[in-house]
């Protein structure tokens, strides 16, 4: 049985391991938060908690999800905005989590509508006892414009809101990025000079999943209409990686709390190898509960002797460095695929794709039933490999090209 | 009724099942299982339309191609065919064909599409005997094509072994009565409890004619012959089907043979209840000439299988059996015998030649001017998937002598 410390310091609060609710419809109260951290969560981000004046109405249905062939949830829709409790309930959940789980850690998400009702929430959900702020900046499917999504994208609105939270809290604080953006680093220098204390990032994407072909609408449908809001789940973990990356490249030190599409410890390494040191999950526990928890933590930790590390804080951004420019990539040589005519079996993809796809490359023995490839049009671009659905096509000879800068050696080649 | 025998044994798939399925398929270059069915259904590229979400266009290809697409999807032997050079064998198990063919079938029928259109008549008329798999298909291909085709059937309902054969678990006859129907609608014309007794009065009234009349009787072991309690196969299977599995039957029956009928009677003697189901059977599981799907279900289902074994007396109610290959006796003493060692057919009472193997003399299905064979009487395999093919080839060849394109 593997046994590993998953412990990590983030904004100067010990998790006792980094996996955590996001703030959402997972988080939504007590008994849910309790029953999470029963499983084995480290921290939950309680649901965010708004203004009294701001009250929550709700659509139904409100999600809807991306298939493909038969995966239920690629992607997953979701229109639901923030707590529907009143904010006494809440507070008082929050007080009971922490009074009842002192070792593990409570995030408040809040998101006000005003610099006041920043300043008001973040005062409130301190005096409850919450180990750290959350400032939601970031819901793509707020009724109000000045809440959410529409406010996360303009950095000086998020400086003074951050700014009114410090008035009102001196716990760390985290403010939650909006994807909805071309650039985010703007916006997060903009949060911690307001005096935000780290990033967590993203929130959902803004999406329209699937039209129901024969009403024309998009869906779900609420009473025969249906609006844009936020996508999440795995389809979106490419787009949360680069984000995070941009990020610790423009700000090396930056603590980050990651969240987009996590479902396993792989996932979750990812994530921490990109620069977060906490990990919020929400699609993946409406789809499969929170006893995922266990395979994550006890995937990383297997990952962490494989790696032979001892604690998470050495793998945090460990491929930062590895992420570079796409001009500064060393174009002086080609990979030729390598096929392995045991492990084939004549299925014939490689050669469909190589020649539909790409360059002509893969000849196709029909007898045999088996591909070849020819190395005079082959580019070595791997497209063959990727389809293979067995893995018979590997990394094989490496050749330089004409062009290559002189004095270039195959052996310093690193694959 | 007897729910056991009137459920399709088979569980269909679901719209997310059958997505499944259809996700494990490699979607191959130059597909094996196209390259392989007899009867070109191309489960290549109806199983490519369900990976993309196009039912109905699978259920194009499969109704274009084979016009008993819902009944082959239930009854063909697919491990010897399209399932056989299956790439994905080469990771775990071949795709589940049969099936997705028949989601699709049933797909196409419950949203009552309607994919095939007859061109307007040419003017030519042609006469077919029987109403089987192959007699189905050699109409339905010409009538396609605007010949008046007409089909002579000796029993009351038509459908040949496809109804009076396959046993309701796994052929329903209301998938029969549908697929006839399509068939109707292409403008076949099917006359029922009309048996032919002789070629000459059709050949003058009809520009060709083609006989399929398959190998309707079962055969009997001359030590058997008039004995009591001794039923032959086919006639039981029939009787069976008719009353929709409400018969009588004693606890301890004994069946001879081992192909796929007799398959179908052991099965469906299980299904109806019978405590003991004790089958010989002349080939070594070696030798195995039934589908291995169905000798699956007959095992699954309880069946004593003894394989090697040749019946040489019957003292009352005991066959006394030897084995082929070794010192071997066994004495079964059973209230009922039922008999599937092979079936013959009553070709020669039309005045065709009919050789040892009960198939009837041609050239690639010609037996002279305007008269053709087909299906089980003609060379081939004897299977509905093969019916299907030597349909459509015969239709090829009489619109080719009847001039008609």
């Amino acid at each position: 049985m593997v046994k590993k410390d998953l412990s990590i310091k983030f904004l100067g609060v010990n998790f006792p391991n980094p996996f955590c609710l996001s703030s959402s419809p997972v988080g939504n109260d007590y008994d849910m938060c309790k029953k999470a951290y029963d499983v084995g969560w480290g921290g939950v981000v309680f649901k965010t908690i708004g203004p009294k004046s701001y009250v929550i109405n709700e659509v139904s249905p409100r999600f809807d999800a991306v298939t493909k062939e038969a995966e239920p949830f690629v992607g997953f829709k979701n229109m639901e905005q923030i707590a529907e409790h009143s904010l006494e309930e809440n507070l008082r959940d929050l007080a009971r989590l922490k009074k009842e789980y002192p070792n593990q850690v409570l995030i408040a998400s809040i998101m006000g509508n005003s610099e006041e009702t920043w300043e008001d929430l973040a005062r409130k959900v301190t005096e409850a006892g919450a180990d750290m702020i959350e400032m939601n900046l970031s819901c793509p499917q707020m009724t109000s414009h000045a809440m959410g999504s529409d406010v996360g994208t303009n950095p000086e609105l998020c400086k003074k809101y951050c700014q009114a939270v410090k008035r009102g809290s001196k716990l760390p604080m985290m403010a939650k990025m909006t994807p909805n953006i071309t650039d985010m680093v703007p916006v997060a220098k903009a949060c911690l000079e307001g005096g935000a204390d780290g990033i967590a990032a993203i929130n959902t994407i803004k999406s329209i999943c699937n039209i129901d072909l024969d009403k024309k609408i998009g869906l779900p449908i609420v009473n025969g209409k249906s609006s844009i809001s936020g996508y999440s789940g795995k389809a979106v973990k490419p787009v949360a990686l680069r984000f995070i990356q941009q990020m610790r490249v423009a700000m090396p030190k930056l603590e980050i709390s990651g969240i987009g599409g996590i479902e396993t410890w792989e996932d979750a390494a990812e994530f921490i190898l990109v620069g977060a040191r906490t990990l919020q999950v929400t699609t993946a526990i409406m789809q499969y509960g929170y006893r995922i928890v266990e395979d994550m933590k006890n995937g990383l930790m297997h990952y962490m002797e494989e790696q032979h590390v001892n604690h998470l804080e050495e793998l945090v951004g460990k491929a930062n460095k590895n992420i570079i420019p796409a001009e500064e990539l060393d174009r002086d040589y080609i990979v030729y695929p390598s096929i392995d005519d045991n492990k084939c079996v004549g299925c014939g993809r490689c050669y469909i794709s190589c020649y539909d796809g790409a360059h002509q490359a893969m000849e196709w023995n029909e007898e045999k039933r088996r591909p070849t490839c020819n190395h005079d049009k082959c580019v070595g671009c791997h497209l063959c490999a990727l389809v293979c659905p067995v893995g018979a096509i590997s990394k094989g000879e490496i050749v330089l090209k004409k062009t290559a800068k002189p004095g270039r050696n195959i052996k310093d080649i690193r694959l | 009724m007897s729910k056991k025998y009137t459920d399709e044994y088979e569980v269909g798939y679901n719209p997310r099942l059958v997505m499944e399925e259809a996700a494990r398929c490699l979607l191959c270059h130059d597909a094996p299982c196209s390259l392989s069915c007899p009867a070109g259904t191309d489960p290549a590229k109806f199983i490519r339309s369900v990976r993309f979400r196009n039912f109905k266009g699978a259920a194009e290809t499969v109704r274009v191609n084979n016009i008993l697409g819902a009944i082959c999807a239930r009854v063909c032997p697919t491990e010897r065919y399209c399932q056989q050079g299956c790439s994905r064998s080469g990771i775990d198990k071949p795709i589940d064909i049969g099936r997705i063919q028949r989601f699709v079938t049933d797909f196409e029928d419950a949203t009552k599409m309607k994919v095939l259109e007859a061109k307007p008549s040419v003017g030519k008329k042609v006469a077919v005997v029987g109403s089987g798999p192959s007699g189905l298909s050699v109409a339905a291909n010409l009538a396609l094509s605007g010949v008046e085709v007409t089909i002579f059937e000796k029993e009351a309902r038509a459908g040949g072994y496809l109804r009076n054969g396959i046993p309701e678990y796994r052929l329903p006859n209301e998938i029969v009565d549908k697929e006839i129907a399509r068939i109707k609608k292409l403008g076949v014309k099917i006359e029922t409890s009309h048996p032919v007794e002789s070629l000459d009065s059709l050949k003058k009234e009809f520009d060709a004619v083609v006989v399929a009349v398959g190998m309707s009787k079962g055969k009997m072991l001359p030590m058997f012959d008039g004995k009591r309690n001794v039923k032959i196969a086919v006639d039981f299977l029939k009787m069976v089907k008719r009353k929709k599995g409400e018969v009588k039957l004693p606890d301890n029956i004994l069946v001879v043979g081992g192909g796929d009928v007799a398959m179908d009677v052991v099965t469906t003697l299980k299904l109806l209840g019978v405590k003991q189901v004790t089958d010989v059977v002349y080939e070594t599981f070696e030798e195995f000439k039934a589908s291995k799907k169905e000798l699956q279900g007959a095992q699954e289902q309880g069946v004593t299988i003894i394989d090697g074994y040749v019946p040489v007396s019957v003292k009352g109610k005991t066959v006394k059996f030897a084995h082929r290959n070794i010192q071997s006796e066994l004495k079964i003493k059973a209230d009922m015998i039922i008999l599937a060692v092979g079936q013959y057919t009553e070709a020669a009472m039309l005045g065709l030649e009919v050789n040892k193997k009960q198939e009837v003399v041609e050239d690639n299905y010609k037996v002279k001017d305007n008269v053709f064979v087909v299906g089980d009487i003609a060379h081939g395999e004897k299977t509905v998937v093969y019916g299907v093919r030597s349909g459509k080839e015969v239709a090829a060849l009489v619109k080719k002598s009847l001039g008609v394109k």
